[in-house]
Parts: C-alpha cells; structure tokens; sequence
C-alpha cells in the first residue's frame, strides 16, 4: 500500500479479501460434501457405453434415463424403499412413545434408584451390536420373526432408546414447573399431567428423536442384512449393497439405483436440516 | 410453548362437559410419584432387558460353547477353547503386530478407529468454527455439509468403491488432471491404500456430523464471555484455548463417545467398499466377527470375538467418561 492511500479503501480491500476467501471456503467444502451424489447422478445419466471410458467425462454426452429402467428392472427398488420407510417410521413410533414415559420420568418424577435406572437405559448405548446379533437372530427365528418388518422394529428400537430417553428428559428437564403445578391445581393427576400438558408441548422433542431414530433405521445394515433373507423384504440398503450384474459390475445401472435411493434424503435434509441440527444439539448438550 | 399451555387450561376448559368427563376420569387414576414412575419405566427396562442385556449375556456364554446358536451340532461346553483358538500361538506382541485373523482384524480396527476419530474431531471443530456465524446461504451450507451424515454407510461404500475404481474411477482422474499421478492406481487393489481409502472416506463421511454437534456446543457458549475477555485484550487465539475448548469439553465427550463406538464397529464400509480384502487388510473386528460366524458358522468363535469387542467397546466407554466427565455445577 502506497503512504498516502486512504486508511478506509485498505479496510475495504480486506475486508472484501476476507469474504471472497470466506465464501471461497465453505463452497469447497460445500462441494466436496456433495461431489459423490453428484457423481452419481452424472453417471447415471451417461449412455452405458460412455460410463467407463477414461479420461473420465465430467458432463454425459447424450444424457439417457436408461440406466433407471435397467435399475427397476431389475431390482425391486421401490419394494425396498417402503420396506425401509415402514420399518424405519415403526421404530420411529415406538421409541418417541417410550422415550417420552421413560424421559418424564426421569427428568420429573422422584423416585428411590433413579440413577442406577438411568444409567442402566443410557449405559445400553455402549453396548456393541454385533454381541447382540446372533442371540436376538434365534430369537426372531423361533418367534417367526425372520422376514418380517416387527424383526427389524424390535431391535431397531431397544438400541436407539436410549438416545430418545436422552432427549426427551433432556427436554423436559427445561420445562418450568408452573405449567405441571398449574395442571395439578386444576385437578388432573400425576398422569392427567403427562398426557393433558406435557405432551402437548413437547413437539420439539418428538420431531427430533423421531427424525434420528427414523434415519439410524433406514440406514442400518447389519441386522437388516441378516434378518431379511427375502428379496422382497430386504430394505434400500441391504438391497443395494447386494446389488450386482450378471457378469461385472453395471456401474451406470448403480448409480442409478444409488440416486434414486439417496434422493428422498436429499429432499428429508433439505426440509427438516434445522430439526436435525436441533436434534444433535439436544443430544450433544449433555 | 408457554401459549399452548395457557390456551389448554385456560377458562373455556373447565365448563366444557366432555373435558369434565375426561378429567373425572384421569381423577381416578391417580398415583405417588413412584409408583408412576415405576408404571413409567417398566416398559422401557424390561424391553431394554430383554432386546439389549439378555442378548449380550447369551452372546457372552455362548463363547464357551461349541456348536452354539442355529443347533447344528449339540451344545458342548468347552470352557476358554474358543478364545485360545483366536488367540493363535506365539507371544502377545508378536501377535498383535503380525498376526492375521482375529489379531489382525483388531490391529485394523484399532488403526480405523485412533487414526479417523482425532482427524474427524480436529476437521469438525474446525468446520463449527467456520460455521459458527451469520452469513448468507448458512441453510444452505449446512444442508450440504450434513449431506454425507446422512448417506447411509453401506450406500456410500458402494459410491465410492465406483469413484475409486482402478481404471475408471473420477479419483484417478481428478488426481492424473492435476499432477499427482501419471497412470491410473489401483487403490482399492493394494492392502495399504485400501486402508487409507477406508480412512479417508470415513474422515468425509463423520466430519460433518463432528461439526454439528460441535456447533450445537458452540452456541451454547454466552457472547458476553468474548465480549469481557476482548475488553482484557485477549486475542483470537487465547479466546480458543481459554474459553472455547474448556467450555466445549462437555459437547467433545459426547462426540468422541459418538463416533469412537461405532467407528471401533465399523462393519457396512468395510463390508460394501472391499469386502475386508485385499488378503484382509480392511477386515474390522466385527467384520472378521460376521465372517467366521456366517461364512464359517463357528458360532462359539463368533461369540467370544463378539465379547471381547464389547469388553473393549466398556472399556474405550469408561476411559473417555473418566477423563472427560465433570459431575453438573447445580
């Protein structure tokens, strides 16, 4: 900078250096984060014949939706995805209703061994999956639970139980105590309470642990791996994951199957991104 | 939310007669604290007995047993066999520094796990604090930067076994377009990058989720304890180690705790990006686990590999909450 240059233009020309380089940042990572969806997709509009070649084409010459039919042609994809929704808004179900009579619990009532309860349900979390797969596979086969949605749903909720307890009586301990003693004051019972105010207003909470239960379920795969042996059964990932040509590997006709099964997240993200974070932010408060 | 609440007990509801009816009824049901509480938890323990507990206990007999699980042979107990047959033979070092099988599969998840986990923690930090503030397109940002969080594990596997590929793979390209390399490598096909692939995928697939938790704990951090320690002219630099890391310790227990577990169980990357190869050099514990179980049936070698990665899971559990943990100031 030259001695009689005015102080405030150097102000402006750093500042405008450190925004370029701000918003330079975040696109590369922005980009980065994105790149292998978007490389599926840009794989999955090429003509078979234009998927291997190399150098690589970076924009589909010709672009072609055939890879999509030779993926639902082959595999039942759109079975897979109800599996995978139905399996994973059960569980949803499940945990958000026990999440919130254990977390009221917890978090409101006085009770003699409330810490050893307490850490009993939230120690559950530390315990591997693998060390529960077998036993619990004999149990689905005994029990005719084997190729059924109920298979996944039971377990699927004992191990994310936890993390639903954790955010509700997280939530509910930052509920003030004059909205439960107005309710008593009014005459409802201890239950009358539960069910008349707080849970009423605790939709917060509800969304959030449903939203991380439903995608820990739609993603997981070892157990949905094992218990579903039927194709028509099989979840979005399972059914990926074994997804395979005759002969090589069809890779035009994968990335077709993968966007089609990433997309509903994509969208799931992009609307429900600030529960989400909400939700991380409940359970990473401790 | 304190609206809602006004508006459900406000003077319209004790005159309506079907509400008084309900309410009559909820009188009846009406219990000490701890009977409700007990009426509260009993559901959720014992579900959690017997999906969580009783599992990990039939897994941990199991590992004395032959034979056990699918009743192919009959149950025969052989009291530590299963365990000296993982262990090998030859001295404990020497096992764990060259072994293959169990040994291997253990130094593979212990590298997996102690080499992503402070990468991951170190990069999400760094992206909290990056996005630690208002700008324009944040929504969007963030929507993009939890992207990968959400893919699930073994679908990404499979994305990026494609962008790895040895021939045509967008990596090579990308990596031949700007110098580094001169021919296509076969990454996947070679024990040691096979490993760092692994690791560098995992890197960019959690660090996005390290970054959101680390957010949350950020903004959880007051101004006013910036703006006091600026007016003591402490710089950027000591604002991070004075004020940000020590308030944020709570939030990096979580995440640590978060991410070590499941990473120590890696099993859907391994599993749909290599299969474990090449000769097992990306074979996690609990992939190594799922293969003799399913692929060898030896059903007790299965289970006593699956207790000792509990123990170890308790064990990596108890270290972070006892150096990490502090009791709540109330």
């Amino acid at each position: 900078m030259s001695y009689d240059s005015n102080p405030l233009e150097i102000d402006r020309f750093q500042w405008v250096g450190k925004k370029v380089g701000f918003y330079g940042s975040i696109f590369i990572i922005a980009l980065v984060s994105v790149f292998p969806v978007l490389w599926m997709l840009i794989t999955s509009l090429k003509q078979p014949g234009n998927v291997v070649t190399f150098p690589v084409e970076y924009i589909p010459r010709n672009p072609t939706l055939t890879n999509y039919q030779a993926a639902l042609e082959q595999a039942p994809f759109f079975r897979y995805m109800l599996n995978s929704a139905i399996v994973a808004s059960g569980t949803a179900i499940l945990d958000v209703f026990l999440g919130a009579l254990a977390g009221y619990a917890l978090s409101r009532l006085r009770f003699r061994f409330k810490l050893p309860v307490l850490l009993l349900i939230l120690g559950t979390a530390m315990l591997p999956f693998i060390a529960r797969l077998i036993p619990l596979f004999s149990l689905a086969r005994s029990w005719g639970l084997l190729n059924d949605y109920l298979g996944l749903i039971i377990p699927y909720a004992a191990f994310q139980l936890p993390f639903a307890v954790w955010i509700f009586q997280a939530y509910f301990k930052e509920l003030p105590d004059s909205l439960e003693e107005a309710g008593l004051m009014d005459g409802l019972s201890r239950i009358g309470v539960l069910f008349r105010i707080i849970l009423p207003v605790s939709a917060p909470a509800m969304a959030t642990a449903a939203i991380i239960v439903f995608i820990y379920a739609w993603n997981e795969f070892l157990f949905a791996l094992t218990f579903m042996t039927e194709d028509q059964m099989r979840t979005i990932t399972v059914g990926i994951a074994l997804y395979q040509g005759e002969f090589q590997y069809p890779w035009g006709t994968i990335s077709a199957a993968v966007f089609m099964s990433v997309m509903p997240l994509i969208l799931f993200m992009l609307f429900f991104q600030r529960k989400v974070v909400e939700g991380l932010t409940a359970t990473g408060k401790a | 939310m304190a609206d809602s609440v006004e508006s459900s007990s406000g003077s319209g509801y004790a005159e309506d007669p079907r509400r008084q009816n309900r309410l009559q009824r909820y009188r009846d049901l009406r219990f000490s604290e701890e009977e409700l509480a007990v009426i509260l938890l009993t559901p959720v323990v014992s579900f959690l007995l017997a999906v969580s507990f009783y599992p990990i206990f039939d897994t941990i007999v199991g590992s004395f047993y032959q034979g056990y699980v699918l009743e192919m042979t009959p149950k025969e107990f052989v009291g530590l066999e299963n365990y000296r047959s993982l262990y090998g033979s030859g001295p404990l070092l020497e096992q764990f520094l060259s072994g293959d099988g169990f040994w291997n599969a253990l130094r593979v998840s212990l590298i997996y796990t102690f080499v992503s986990v402070p990468i991951e923690t170190a990069l999400g930090l760094g992206l909290a604090l990056l996005l630690n503030r208002d700008f324009r397109g944040k929504y969007f940002a963030q929507a993009a930067i939890l992207f990968p969080w959400a893919i699930p594990t073994v679908i990404n596997a499979r994305i990026w076994a494609w962008m790895f590929n040895g021939q045509y793979g967008v990596v090579n390209d990308l990596l031949i377009r700007i110098g580094i390399l001169q021919t296509p490598f076969p990454f996947l096909a070679k024990p040691d990058t096979a490993l760092l692939s692994m690791l560098f995928i995992t890197i960019w697939k959690t660090s996005s989720f390290m970054a959101l938790i680390m957010l949350a704990g950020l903004q959880s951090i007051p101004d006013t304890l910036y703006e006091a320690s600026r007016m003591d002219g402490a710089g950027r630099i000591r604002q991070f180690w004075d004020i940000t890391l020590p308030l944020l310790k709570p939030t990096l227990l979580v995440a640590l705790i978060f991410r070590t577990l499941p990473a120590f169980q890696a099993f859907g990357l391994p599993y749909g990006l290599t299969g474990g190869g090449p000769a097992s050099a990306t074979t996690t514990l609990v992939l190594f686990d799922h293969q003799i179980t399913f692929n060898r049936l030896n059903f007790g070698e299965g289970a006593a590999t699956a207790s000792i990665i509990t123990l170890i899971a308790l064990g990596i559990a108890m270290l972070y909450v006892g150096t990490l943990y502090e009791p709540e100031v109330r």
